[in-house]
């Protein structure tokens, strides 16, 4: 049957599970997904394989939980955001700033000083965060962020 | 992937792990990783940076080190 859509089927699942998550803050059901594409959930689940391998998503084990579609995190983390009165949560501290670029609107992010455990609250505008001496710091390098992407 | 007051805290946290620091980043250079990695991810169209990319991503805000290169050697 030919594909009319104008994007592959690996584009569609992954605009599926983003607007679901922009629109509601919750990473979506295999099933919700599969409801909006129109396919089978065993063909979503071979797509999010695709997606992961791409490293746009990160699955639990059971290969059909999203656990990290990033900038967003599909548990709750210390890296709360909201952005127009909806709440989300960032899987890091890049993530954090990376939910309200991702959406091109301001936010605010909520988190904490990692040693101290002082609160951060950050306002971000759309062309960036307020002036801050807060800092970022990473433990692992680069080439090895996917090897375990939840601790890094 | 970690937010710290300062870099004293930084420090602090490190030595009470017997680990060892890594570069800092600044909330603006933070800012431009993050428009950069998700500015264009809730579109259709979206790509993360490719390896051969990332490095001068990270150069173009003065993050030289070996440490953000994503093939480079992690243990050297």
């Amino acid at each position: 049957m030919p594909d009319d859509h104008p994007f592959d089927f690996d584009t569609r699942v992954k605009v599926a599970v983003y607007r679901a998550i922009a629109q509601s803050g919750s990473t979506p059901s295999i099933e919700a997904v599969a409801a909006k594409i129109g396919a089978a959930p065993a063909a979503i689940k071979e797509s999010y394989a695709r997606l992961r391998a791409n490293r746009l998503l990160l699955l639990e084990a059971d290969g059909v939980t999203i656990r990290m579609a990033p900038p967003f995190s599909g548990v709750p983390t210390q890296h709360r955001v909201t952005v127009d009165g909806m709440e989300y949560y960032g899987n890091c501290a890049w993530d954090a700033l990376g939910i309200p670029a991702a959406f091109h609107r301001p936010g605010v992010v909520h988190s904490r000083c990692e040693q101290s455990l002082e609160p951060l609250r950050l306002e971000v505008r759309v062309n960036g965060p307020e002036p801050s001496r807060w800092l970022f710091h990473c433990l692992v390098p680069a080439a090895r962020w996917w090897d375990d992407l939840v601790f890094t | 992937m970690l937010f710290f007051r300062s870099e004293e805290l930084i420090l602090a946290w490190c030595k009470a792990r017997g680990v060892t620091p890594r570069p800092i980043v600044r909330m603006d250079q933070l800012w431009h990783l993050a428009i950069t990695w998700y500015g264009t991810r809730l579109e259709p169209i979206s790509r993360r940076p490719a390896a051969e990319e990332m490095r001068g991503i990270f150069e173009s805000i003065g993050l030289t080190e070996d440490f953000w290169d994503p093939r480079a050697d992690p243990f050297k």
